[in-house]
């Protein structure tokens, strides 16, 4: 065996030497992350419309959507999450962004859960839950007009509507619902 | 060789026998037999024809056709076509005849058919494989008729203690990186037989991919959790197979951004197993320079797809993430230093004595026996066998790319890390070409819709050999979706490589087919020479990956 190839594992010092110490001094000196980093989500109160949207596309349902007497309760469980944004895809008013927060261990679950309610409208014809939040129905209202004089209306009372304006279309008289 | 004149051999060669040959653009050659000829046809298609054995996939067609189906798929690798035995037994009690004398391979199929779908195998040993001991007789959890949500009260199960002074060592929990068991019986210092007993952490995936929870476009996730190491092998093979099926138009663009990031996967996959395999010898020092290389990579992934590991950017259709000029900048960057970096790393590693001679010569998995069980990957590479998914059965870009796929032909540990040592340089020059042919477009598909009742398979060379999942579709989700990780089919080799050898070489020959598993391995070793005592001994094995589905 020549003498290159016996000394060829001694290689290692001169490879050692140039790479130095790669280590990084986490926490102490900041962590390595770019700039594409999926973190944890935050979702905007003053933008989310309890649609449901996140929840329905969310695969390991970190994402829950529960209605409690007169609210609906968007749930967003860290500890299940996968940080995949597929949430923040699929958001029609842009309302979750995915920030790039990941240091969220805790020793407790609460610390874990955000919660975000939302009130229910109540119908404007007989007062009853229509199921919609406010946002909601603007949404409606804004991407299709139309409807602007229905929305706020629950079904049973949508009907009424549509058959009192046929009615009185064709020449009726319902002076009982004028008042 | 076309379609067509493969059709008219299969025609010929089974024509006497097959119910019904058709062909399926999404799948490949579709042979339905009666279960009686099931043994011929398949010797027919093994031996005659020579093809591979890739998968099975046994489905519980009751709600469709009234029958169990088995669908045996075999690929003619060098003509990059599929051959697919379809059989259907009795919804009764179903049996159908084992094939696993004729196809050493398909052994570990049939057992897991028996155990997930209550399918009996004719004259051939069945026992418990892949369902916990616990799990009550007579309950199969992939039928149909079994909720996703059924927890069973466990059965009570006595097992006889063994003889002779014990030692327990470890513990032994699911909670742990996957624990598996290697029962290695030696004579003095030398390895006789090795029993392996395996799928601790089976977790039931297809299962619940088949459940109203779960959506087409939520499962590509789910498929990426199968594996810690080569996660996205498994999505990519997921989205391609509802693809093929649906005939799903996917954009240049998305498929050459898959192949860049399964690239990419593959340099960090051979970079942690080189570290690893140094590790095991001893060499901390290569293990150290391996892992500082491939954190790199790991940051490269991260800029590419927002995460290090599970990127989460694929979808059927297409890729959620876009690759923008400053991103073709730092991939090139970090390629060019990477190739410099690992040329002298590898350059190192490969004269070291302690490695070279320790893993020449060891472990030896002779081509025969490589071709009885259609081992996968670098394992078929350093014995002989000239297979590689990514130019046989084309995918996503490289149909577009050109590239070595090195053979060696001793079938040692060497030959494996050799393998592997020329993939991270082969790995590095398809990147260059995919980003060099980039082309533009959006990344993600007009119209996706996955019709009822179609039949496609995906299959990706992952870093430790050909990953493939057969899809049957669904409404909303698949109806039977089977994964089938390259592990799975180089394990039985092991019992090969490890028998006869020296027990020191034994971690390193279970660690040298790179198998998706524990980080800590307990290995029992039952000394046949001084009588009935047994010692037990852990060896750590770190750096496995789960792949258990």
């Amino acid at each position: 065996m020549s003498l290159k190839k016996l000394l060829k594992p001694f290689k290692l010092i001169s490879i050692a030497r140039r790479s130095g110490v790669v280590t990084v001094l986490y926490p102490y000196q900041k962590s390595l992350i770019t700039t594409e980093f999926r973190g944890k989500i935050s979702i905007d109160a003053t933008k989310c419309m309890g649609c449901g949207a996140c929840v329905n596309a969310c695969p390991p349902n970190a994402l829950t959507l529960s209605r409690r007497d007169d609210t609906i309760i968007l749930n967003y469980f860290i500890g299940r999450c996968i940080f995949c944004g597929r949430c923040a895809e699929v958001c029609p008013v842009g309302a979750i962004t995915v920030t790039h927060e990941f240091e969220l261990a805790s020793t407790s679950t609460r610390d874990l859960n955000e919660s975000l309610v939302h009130r229910i409208e109540r119908c404007s014809g007989c007062g009853g839950g229509l199921g919609a939040t406010s946002r909601m129905l603007q949404y409606v209202i804004l991407h299709s007009p139309a409807s602007e004089n229905y929305v706020h209306l629950c079904p049973d009372c949508r009907k009424k509507k549509l058959i009192q304006s046929l009615a009185m279309k064709m020449g009726a008289r319902t002076e009982d619902y004028e008042g | 060789m076309s379609v067509e004149e493969i059709l008219d051999i299969i025609r010929e060669k089974l024509g006497g026998i097959a119910e019904d040959i058709r062909y399926v653009e999404s799948a490949g050659i579709i042979v339905r037999v009666k279960p009686v000829n099931l043994r011929e046809a398949s010797h027919i298609v093994h031996d005659v024809l020579d093809a591979y054995f890739r998968t099975m996939m046994a489905v519980d067609e009751r709600p469709i056709n009234n029958t169990f189906a088995a669908y045996y798929v075999y690929g003619l690798d060098d003509k990059g076509i599929n051959i697919i035995i379809e059989t259907h037994a009795d919804p009764y009690t179903p049996v159908l005849p084992s094939i696993a004398d004729i196809v050493p391979a398909a052994d570990w199929y049939e057992l897991e058919a028996w155990d997930l779908l209550g399918i009996r195998f004719k004259d051939r040993k069945l026992y418990r494989f892949v369902l916990p001991d616990d799990w009550p007789e007579g309950l199969y959890p992939l039928r149909k008729d079994v909720d996703y949500t059924a927890r069973p009260s466990p059965r009570i199960t006595y097992k006889p203690p063994l003889q002779g002074p014990r030692l327990p060592v470890g513990p032994y929990h699911p909670a742990l990186h996957e624990p598996e068991y290697f029962e290695l019986f030696v004579e003095g210092e030398r390895v006789v037989d090795v029993e392996y007993n395996g799928f601790h952490v089976h977790r039931g995936i297809e299962k619940l991919a088949e459940s109203p929870r779960f959506t087409y476009q939520k499962v590509p996730f789910l498929a990426e959790r199968i594996c810690g190491i080569c996660g996205f092998v498994h999505s990519v093979a997921y989205t391609l197979s509802v693809e093929n099926a649906a005939k799903i138009e996917v954009p240049e663009r998305a498929q050459y951004i898959r192949s860049i990031v399964l690239e990419v996967e593959r340099l960090h996959s051979h970079l942690l197993w080189l570290g690893v395999a140094c590790h095991l010898l001893g060499y901390d020092a290569g293990f150290m320079h391996s892992w500082r290389i491939r954190e790199k990579v790991m940051v490269l992934a991260e800029l590419l797809t927002g995460s290090r590991k599970t990127y989460g950017i694929n979808l059927v259709g297409g890729v959620r993430k876009d690759i923008n000029m400053d991103k073709i900048t730092a991939i090139r960057n970090t390629l060019a230093w990477l190739r410099s970096e690992f040329a002298k790393l590898a350059d190192l590693v490969t004269s070291v004595p302690q490695i070279v001679r320790r893993a020449r010569g060891t472990g030896v998995l002779p081509r025969d026996e490589a071709r009885k069980l259609s081992v996968v990957g670098p394992v078929a590479r350093a014995s002989g066998l000239d297979r590689d998914v990514r130019r046989d059965y084309p995918y996503c870009a490289y149909k577009d790319v050109s590239f070595r796929v090195p053979v060696y032909t001793e079938g040692d540990n060497l030959a494996r890390l050799m393998v592997r040592v020329e993939e991270i340089f082969e790995s590095m020059d398809i990147i260059d070409q995919l980003l060099d042919k980039l082309p533009g477009g959006s990344i993600m598909a007009e119209k996706i819709e996955v019709p009822e009742g179609l039949i496609g398979i995906g299959n990706v060379e992952a870093p430790r050999g050909e990953d493939i999942h057969v899809v049957i579709t669904g409404r909303g989700r698949p109806y039977r979706w089977r994964v089938r990780a390259p592990t799975y089919q180089n394990i039985p080799a092991l019992k090969v490589m490890l028998r006869d050898t020296p027990l020191a070489d034994a971690p390193l020959t279970i660690a040298s087919i790179d198998p998706c598993f524990s980080c800590t391995d307990r290995i029992v070793v039952i000394d046949l020479k001084t009588g009935k005592k047994e010692k037990l001994q852990t060896v750590s094995i770190p750096g496995g990956c789960g792949c258990e589905i």
